[in-house]
């Protein structure tokens, strides 16, 4: 595929996670950011929440993960040279079951040498980011 | 409330530290990525907010930390960083804006290796005001 068959609006990528509480932990551990709404019911609901909720960073972490996955799939040797989200409602992680989250890329602009995704990600039918956005550049 | 007159400063470049393998796969495993050296996206992240610890120990800036939650995020990465890399970042003060009560701080950390500017990273913060 070359990335100037790429017509702006298209669905690049639809990519669904499920987000567990164990998940969470392992991000704590892996980034470094031990703040207890992540891992402790008492601990969310005492700063207002409905119950633990994932990290902003760990959502856009996983928006990069569907990214990178898709660049690969399209055989051209792409790298991500810009990136950026905006957290627009908390994703809930109940301890049952965890939550269900899709990631969705549309390509927004694209020419042969460079492609940029507009990405959203909604959990139980509801945005938890404001479009991301990810541009990436053949080399 | 944030002091604004820290707009604009930059806290002294952090001493450069090497990325190593070790957090680089634990990185990329606690998000399903492939482990294949290079710096995970967001990684970045991991270097930057510690760089801004000295803003939250400063009494004269006002930041709460316990009030923070994460509003925006970007990344510009200007080459590829790959383990064994070492980086220093140099956190700015972009702007502090106070919107009802609560501030908006947005901070950039520029990243550099041996060679320069490698990533340019912009944090937003949403701080709550204070009830009392």
């Amino acid at each position: 595929m070359s990335l100037a068959d790429l017509t702006a609006g298209e669905t690049a990528f639809t990519t669904p996670f499920t987000v567990v509480r164990s998940d969470l932990v392992a991000y704590a551990d892996a980034s470094g950011d031990h703040n207890p709404i992540h891992l402790d019911e008492a601990a969310a609901e005492a700063a207002g929440l409905p119950d633990v909720i994932a990290h902003g960073m760990y959502t856009m972490g996983l928006v990069s993960r569907a990214v990178l996955e898709w660049a690969a799939s399209t055989g051209e040797t792409l790298r991500l040279t810009e990136f950026s989200a905006r957290f627009a409602r908390p994703v809930v992680v109940p301890a049952d079951g965890g939550a269900d989250l899709v990631v969705e890329a549309k390509v927004r602009r694209a020419d042969a040498d460079s492609v940029e995704l507009t990405v959203t990600v909604t959990s139980g039918g509801e945005r938890v980011l404001a479009p991301a956005r990810a541009t990436l550049t053949a080399n | 409330m944030l002091n604004p007159s820290y707009v604009g400063r930059s806290l002294p470049t952090t001493a450069p530290v090497t990325i190593t393998a070790e957090s680089v796969t634990r990185f990329a495993r606690s998000l399903g990525l492939a482990d294949d050296g290079s710096v995970p996206p967001t990684y970045l992240i991991s270097l930057t907010l510690p760089a801004a610890d000295p803003l939250v120990d400063d009494p004269e800036f006002g930041l709460d930390f316990s009030r923070v939650l994460h509003r925006e995020q970007r990344f510009a990465y200007h080459r590829e960083l790959r383990a064994g890399d070492a980086v220093a970042c140099t956190v700015t003060v972009e702007s502090v804006k106070t919107v009802a009560g609560n501030d908006l701080l947005a901070l950039h950390t520029g990243v550099t290796d041996a060679e320069g500017l490698a990533a340019e990273v912009w944090t937003t913060l949403f701080v709550a005001g204070d009830p009392s």
